[in-house]
C-alpha cells in the first residue's frame, strides 16, 4: 500500500461517478494510499478536470447523468494518453469491451475490492511511466519469468528459448507490449496479429492462446482470460 | 315433408269408418304425435286421447309408454290396459323391453307404442322400434307413437348444427311420410322453458343441467320450426330474430335459397331488392347470378352485383351462351328453390314463339318457384333478356329432312337449267346449315341424307342409288368429303367452345376465391373459406386437417382430436360441418401428410378408403391436407376441375402461409418486447443493488486495510457511509418485494381516518432528514381528514419526494402541496429537474421505468414511482405525472384520492 516511488508530489487520481457515496469511500482509500484524488460528479466537471489539472489516472464510471461514460473516452483520448480505468456497474461483456477499444486501459467491475482497484491503478501507472519515458519498443520485455528478446526475436522462459511460430511470437509480442497486466481485447489483438479483416474471428485467437500456453509450459499462466474480453499478460501484483 | 297436415281435432275423420279401411285393406293405420322437443307433451296427449277412446270403447291397449317419472304423464296411464314388458338377458343384465310377441298375440285394435326413434335391446328381433311398428301394421294393428323431430334422419344433420348435440336414434322420413296421421304437439319454447323450470320435465337436477345444454331458447324454436315445417308449411314468427341473431351457423340446409338473375341493364338493381324482400320473407339465404353471354353486347352488372352483396347475397357470375341452361344449372348447384327474373319486355316475335326467358323458364324450371317481378324503374324500353336460338332437340333432328327437304325443292326448281354437279351446291348448303346450327351429328346425318337424295333424283341415272361416270363419282367424293370436314369442324369448334367456357369459370372462380382470400381474417375462417370452395369446385364433402401444434393443448375449440401414430391430424374445417373422415382414411391421411403426395380415393396410395386427401404445399413440407369424400362410384374429377382443384389448393396454401407469417411476425414482436423489457429490468436492478453494494465494500475495505492512516472523522464519515448504504439497500429490497407484492394483488388495506397535515409533516421531515435538503410545504386550508392506510400513504409519500430528491439534483428545489379537491384530495409532489421527456410521460409510472439511460440517473430510482402508483390505487387513488412544469423544467407528481 505504499504510493509510487520516487515521487515527491503525491499523483493525482480523478475519479468521475455520479455516486456520492463512491467519493466519500474513494476518497479517503487514494488519500490513505499516497495519492490526490479528484472528485467530478458528471462528465463535463469530468473533462475539465482531466484537461486542466493533469491527472496522473482517470476512474471512470460509466453511468454519468450527462453524458455516457462510453463516450467521455474519446473525448478524453483525444487530448490525453492518461490511463484509464473503467468503474462498471454493468453487466455483459461488451460494454467493457467497447470501452477498452475506445481507449480505455483496465476496468473493475462494481462491487470491487479496494485492493485490487489499487492493484490495477499502480500497474496502469507504471505502464505510463514506462510508455513516457522511452519512445521506441523495449528492446527487452520481462513479465515474471517470461523474457521477449525484440531485437532478436527471441521469446525465453527462465532463460529457456521458446520454439514459436511468427505468428504466435507476434500474438505473445503485442501482449507484452500492451504492458504488463494490460487487458488486450480480442479485436486489438487480432487486428495487430492478423490484420483489420479478421477482427471478429476469436476462433484463431482461442487456438493460437492454446498454443502458446503449451509451449510456455511453467510460464502458462501468465497469458490470463479475461472471459469475453480478451488477455492479459501476467496480472497486477 | 309431410303428407299430411296436422289433423286437429274436429276435422278427424270418422275412425270407425277408417278403422274399417283399414282393416278391408289389412294394413293398421299409423299415427304419429310430433314435438318439437322433449317436454312439449306428446306422451301426455297420446294417452290423454288413448283414455278418451278407451272410455268410448275403443280396444285400446298401450304397448309400452315412457312417463319419464311425469306424474301427470303417469295418471293418464290408469285404467288403459299396458302390456307388461319383455325382460331380455344381456351380459348379465336383464333389459326390459316392448313385447312385440305379445302384442301381435293380443292383437287390439290401437296399440300405443311410445319413443318411436328408440334403438331395441340387443337380442330383440328388430334392431329399431320403427321396425316393430311396421310388422304391427303389417298384423293389421293401428299404431299410435310418438317422437321428436330431431329423430329425424333428414333432419339430424341440420339438428347437430344447430343444436350441437348429435343425435343417433334416427328414424327414416319415409316412416313419418307414410303415417296416416300426424299430430303436432306444439308448445312455445318459452312455456317449454317455464315447465322445464318448474320441474314438469325432468328432476330438478337433471333440469338445471338440460336448460343450459340442449334446452337452450334458440335450439328449442329451431326445432319447433322444423316440427312445424314438417307437420305444415306454417311459419313461426317468433324464430324470425333468432335466426337472424346468427346463432345457427350456416344456412338452414333443408330450408328455401333464394336465386335472383341479375341481368346488366338498368332495371338489374330493383330486381335485386324485390329478391331482397322475397328472401326475408322466405328467411331464406339469397344468391344474385349473373349470367355473362359471350358474344353479347352487356352492360356492366357490377353495381348490381354490389348492391347484392351490400344487402348480404352471394354473388356468383357464369359465363354460358344459353341462358336459361345457365340459371337452371346454377340453381340446382346452389339448391335455390326460388327463382327471382325481372320481368322484361322482349320482342313481339319472341313473345309470338314463347322464346321468352319467362315462358323457357316456366316450360324448364319446373322444380322451382318462379319469381316475375316487375320493372319499377323501366325508364324508356329496357333492353331485353338476351336469349339464344335453341330448338328442343326433337325438333333439330326435324330440321334435317326440313333442310335436306328444301335443298331438293330448289333443286328441283333449277334442275335442268343448271349442270346436275351443281345441283350439289344446294345439299351442301344444307348440310353446312344443320352442321352449324345443330351440330356434328346432325351435319352428318344432314350429308348422308342429301347425298342419298341427290343421288336418288338428280345424279343419272336418276332414280337410282347408283353412280355412273367419274364426274358424278368425283362429285360424290368432293361432296362427302366436304360435307363430313364441316361437320367435323362444327363438332370441335363446339368442344372447344365448352372447354374454353369451363376454364373461364374456372378462373372466374378462382378470382373470386382470390379476392375473398385477399380479406383480412383469421386462420379458422381462412380454413373453413378453403374447405367451402374446394366442396364448391370438387362437388363433395370436404374437410381441411392440420396437424395439432402447441396452442391446441389446452383442448379448447377443437372439433375433433384424433390419435395417430406419429402426427396428430386434427379437423379444422369441414363443409359440409360434419363431414369428418373415417379411421381408415385417417391413415390415408396421415400417409399423404408424410409423404406430401395425394393419398386414398382414386390415387395410388390406399384407393380402397371413402376420402382423398391433397397436400397443401408449404415452404417447408405440407402445411396440411384437404380431404374430399366422393360419392361411391362417381366419376374421377374432370380436367378442368381438377385444374381448378389444384389452382385452388396452391392459393390456399399461400393464403395459409401468409397468415402463418403474420401470426408468426406477431409473436415474434411480442417476444422481443418482453426480451427489451427483461433486458432493461436486469439492468435496472444490477445497476440498483451494486452501487450500495460498491459503497459499503469500499468504505468497510478502506477502514480495515487503512483504518489507521485515516483522520478519526474520515474513519467515522465512512462507517456512516456503509450504514447509510445498508440503509438504502435494504429499503430497495422492501421496495422490490412491494411491487412483487403490489404485482400479486396481496396489498393488505387498514383504512383509518388521517390527518393529512400531520401525516405529510413526518414524510417530509423524514425525507429532509435523510438527505438534509429542504422541502417546501404548502398545505391548503380545510384539508379533509381522509380514510386511508396510514402505512401505504407514507410509503407512497416517501417514494414521491424520494423521487423528486433524486431527480431534481442536489441544487434542486422540491415542493410538497396538498389541497382539497371536491369531496377528495389532492397532494402534489413537484421538483424543479430537468422533467420527464414528453414520450416518456405515458410510461414513467410503469415500473423500471426510469428516464433517459437506465443507469445514468441515481440508483434506487427506478420503482418508487410505480410502488406509489400502485399503493395509491390500491386505496382508490390515481397518480398523474406532468413535466414539464415551468420554464421547460420540472416535474409534478400529483396523487388524488377520492
Amino acid at each position: 500500500m505504499t504510493p509510487p516511488a520516487s515521487s515527491l508530489v503525491p499523483p493525482r487520481i480523478l475519479v468521475v461517478d455520479d455516486e456520492p457515496q463512491i467519493h466519500r469511500f474513494l476518497g479517503p482509500a487514494l488519500a490513505a494510499s499516497g495519492y490526490e484524488p479528484m472528485r467530478a460528479e458528471d462528465a463535463a466537471s469530468g473533462l475539465q478536470l482531466a484537461a486542466t489539472r493533469s491527472p496522473a489516472a482517470v476512474l471512470l464510471d460509466l453511468g454519468l447523468p450527462d453524458l455516457d461514460g462510453q463516450d467521455v473516452i474519446p473525448r478524453l483520448r483525444a487530448f490525453t494518453a492518461v490511463p484509464i480505468i473503467v468503474l462498471s456497474a454493468r453487466d455483459g461483456e461488451t460494454a467493457k469491451v467497447d470501452a477498452l477499444d475506445a481507449g480505455a486501459d483496465d476496468f473493475v467491475e462494481k462491487p470491487f475490492a479496494l485492493a485490487e482497484l489499487l492493484a490495477r491503478l499502480r500497474a496502469a501507472l507504471r505502464r505510463a511511466a514506462a510508455a513516457s519515458g522511452q519512445h521506441a519498443p523495449a528492446p527487452l520485455i520481462r513479465v515474471g519469468e517470461l523474457e521477449m528478446d525484440f531485437a532478436a526475436r527471441v521469446a525465453r522462459v527462465a532463460g529457456a528459448p521458446l520454439k514459436l511460430t511468427p505468428r504466435e511470437w507476434d500474438l505473445l509480442a503485442a501482449l507484452a507490449r500492451a504492458g504488463a497486466g494490460r487487458v488486450v481485447t480480442q479485436r486489438q489483438l487480432l487486428n495487430a496479429v492478423w490484420g483489420q479483416a479478421h477482427g471478429e474471428n476469436s476462433q484463431y485467437l482461442r487456438v493460437y492462446i492454446g498454443h502458446l500456453r503449451q509451449k510456455l509450459g511453467s510460464a502458462a499462466t501468465l497469458i490470463r482470460t479475461e472471459p469475453g474480453v480478451g488477455y492479459r499478460l501476467g496480472f497486477p501484483e | 315433408m309431410s303428407a299430411d297436415p296436422a289433423t286437429g281435432p274436429d276435422t278427424r275423420p270418422d275412425p270407425d269408418a277408417l278403422l274399417a279401411l283399414a282393416a278391408r285393406e289389412g294394413h293398421g293405420r299409423l299415427k304419429v304425435f310430433l314435438g318439437a322437443s322433449p317436454g312439449v307433451g306428446k306422451t301426455y296427449e297420446m294417452l290423454t286421447e288413448a283414455r278418451r277412446r278407451a272410455l268410448g270403447g275403443a280396444d285400446v291397449v298401450v304397448g309400452l309408454a315412457e312417463t319419464h317419472g311425469r306424474a301427470e304423464t303417469a295418471a293418464q296411464l290408469a285404467g288403459l290396459e299396458v302390456l307388461p314388458r319383455a325382460r331380455l338377458p344381456h351380459r348379465g343384465q336383464m333389459l326390459e323391453e316392448f313385447d312385440l310377441d305379445r302384442a301381435l298375440a293380443r292383437h287390439p285394435a290401437i296399440l300405443v307404442l311410445d319413443e318411436l326413434p328408440h334403438s331395441n335391446a340387443p337380442g330383440s328381433r328388430h334392431p329399431k322400434r320403427w321396425q316393430d311398428v311396421e310388422e304391427l301394421r303389417a298384423a293389421g294393428i293401428e299404431v299410435w307413437t310418438a317422437m321428436n323431430v330431431q329423430h329425424l334422419e333428414s333432419l339430424s344433420e341440420a339438428v347437430a348444427r344447430i343444436t350441437g348435440v348429435r343425435v343417433t336414434e334416427t328414424v327414416p322420413d319415409h316412416v313419418l311420410t307414410g303415417a296416416d296421421a300426424v299430430e303436432l304437439i306444439d308448445i312455445p319454447p318459452a312455456e317449454l322453458l317455464e315447465r322445464m323450470r318448474q320441474g314438469k320435465v325432468y328432476r330438478p337436477d337433471q333440469a338445471a343441467r338440460a336448460l343450459k345444454g340442449f334446452f337452450r331458447e334458440g335450439n328449442l324454436a329451431a326445432l319447433r320450426e322444423m316440427a312445424l315445417r314438417r307437420t305444415a308449411e306454417r311459419v313461426d314468427a317468433d324464430l324470425t330474430g333468432y335466426m337472424r341473431a346468427n346463432a345457427i351457423a350456416g344456412p338452414w340446409p333443408a330450408g328455401d335459397r333464394v336465386m335472383v338473375l341479375v341481368g346488366s341493364d338498368t332495371t338489374a338493381e330493383g330486381v335485386v331488392r324485390h329478391a331482397r324482400r322475397i328472401a326475408d320473407a322466405l328467411r331464406a339465404p339469397l344468391v344474385a347470378l349473373h349470367v355473362e353471354q359471350p358474344g353479347k353486347p352487356g352492360g356492366d352488372p357490377g353495381a348490381a352485383l354490389r348492391l347484392a352483396e351490400a344487402l348480404g347475397a352471394e354473388t356468383e357470375t357464369v359465363v354460358e351462351t344459353d341462358l336459361p341452361r345457365a340459371i337452371l344449372a346454377a340453381a340446382r348447384s346452389r339448391n335455390a328453390t326460388h327463382l327471382v327474373i325481372g320481368r322484361s319486355r322482349p320482342r313481339l316475335w319472341r313473345r309470338l314463339t314463347g322464346r321468352t326467358l319467362s315462358a323457357v323458364l316456366v316450360r324448364r324450371a319446373s322444380d322451382f318457384a318462379l319469381h316475375l317481378v316487375p320493372n319499377p324503374t323501366a325508364a324508356g324500353r329496357p333492353r331485353p333478356v338476351p336469349e339464344r336460338r335453341r330448338l328442343p332437340a326433337w325438333m333439330a333432328w326435324a330440321s334435317v329432312p326440313a333442310l335436306v327437304l328444301a335443298a331438293t325443292a330448289v333443286g328441283h326448281a333449277i334442275d335442268e337449267r343448271v349442270a346436275e354437279g351443281s345441283l350439289g351446291m344446294v345439299y351442301l348448303a344444307a348440310t353446312v346449315a344443320a352442321a352449324v346450327s345443330f351440330g356434328a351429328l346432325h351435319g352428318l346425318a344432314a350429308a348422308i341424307l342429301s347425298f342419298l337424295v341427290w343421288n336418288f333424283l338428280f345424279i343419272e341415272p336418276r332414280y337410282t342409288l347408283t353412280i355412273d361416270g367419274p364426274q358424278e363419282i368425283l362429285g360424290a367424293v368432293v361432296f362427302g368429303s366436304v360435307a363430313l370436314l364441316l361437320a367435323g369442324t362444327a363438332g370441335r369448334l363446339e368442344r372447344t367452345a365448352f372447354t374454353a367456357q369451363a376454364r373461364v369459370f374456372g378462373l372466374r372462380r378462382l378470382v373470386e376465391f382470390s379476392r375473398r382470400l385477399g380479406a383480412p381474417m383469421d386462420r379458422a375462417a381462412l380454413l373453413a373459406l378453403i374447405a367451402e370452395e374446394a366442396q364448391r369446385v370438387a362437388g363433395c364433402s370436404c374437410c381441411v386437417l392440420m396437424p395439432m401444434s402447441g396452442e391446441d393443448l389446452p383442448g379448447l375449440g377443437l372439433p375433433r382430436a384424433r390419435r395417430a401414430d406419429d402426427t396428430e391430424l386434427i379437423i379444422r374445417a369441414a363443409a359440409p360441418a360434419a363431414a369428418e373422415p373415417d379411421e381408415a382414411s385417417l391413415a390415408a391421411a396421415r400417409w399423404a401428410y408424410a409423404k406430401g403426395r395425394a393419398s386414398g380415393w382414386g390415387t395410388d396410395t390406399l384407393p380402397a378408403t371413402a376420402w382423398q386427401f391433397r397436400p397443401l404445399p408449404a415452404a417447408q413440407g405440407v402445411a396440411g391436407l384437404v380431404g374430399l369424400r366422393f360419392a361411391e362410384r362417381s366419376e374421377p374429377l374432370d380436367t378442368e376441375r381438377q385444374r381448378a382443384l389444384d389452382a385452388l389448393l396452391d392459393q390456399a396454401a399461400i393464403a395459409l402461409e401468409r397468415i402463418e407469417l403474420m401470426e408468426e411476425r406477431a409473436l415474434a414482436a411480442a417476444r422481443t418486447e418482453a426480451d427489451a423489457l427483461r433486458t432493461t429490468l436486469l439492468t435496472s436492478l444490477g445497476h440498483d443493488l451494486r452501487t450500495p453494494l460498491t459503497s459499503i465494500r469500499g468504505s468497510l475495505e478502506t477502514l480495515r486495510t487503512m483504518g489507521e492512516a485515516l483522520p478519526p472523522a474520515a474513519r467515522a464519515d465512512l462507517i456512516l457511509a456503509a450504514e447509510e448504504e445498508t440503509a438504502r439497500l435494504a429499503r430497495f429490497a422492501s421496495n422490490i418485494l412491494d411491487m412483487v407484492r403490489l404485482e400479486s394483488g396481496q396489498v393488505a388495506l387498514r383504512r383509518e381516518e388521517v390527518d393529512l397535515p400531520s401525516a405529510l409533516e413526518a414524510a417530509v421531515e423524514r425525507a429532509e432528514h435523510a438527505t438534509g435538503r429542504q422541502v417546501q410545504r404548502r398545505l391548503g386550508p380545510h384539508l379533509p381528514a381522509a380514510s386511508l392506510d396510514p402505512v401505504l400513504l407514507d410509503q407512497i409519500l416517501a417514494n414521491l419526494l424520494d423521487n423528486a430528491l433524486k431527480f431534481s439534483g442536489a441544487a434542486g428545489h422540491v415542493a410538497i402541496l396538498a389541497r382539497r379537491e371536491g369531496a377528495g384530495v389532492a397532494i402534489v409532489v413537484e421538483d424543479d429537474g430537468p422533467g420527464i421527456p414528453r414520450e416518456d410521460l405515458g410510461r414513467v409510472l410503469d415500473p423500471f421505468y426510469r428516464a433517459s439511460r437506465t443507469d445514468r440517473v441515481a440508483a434506487g430510482s427506478g420503482l418508487g414511482l410505480s410502488i406509489a402508483n400502485g399503493l395509491a390505487r390500491a386505496m382508490g387513488g390515481q397518480i398523474t405525472a406532468e413535466s414539464p412544469v415551468r420554464d421547460e423544467r420540472g416535474t409534478r407528481i400529483t396523487v388524488r384520492f377520492p
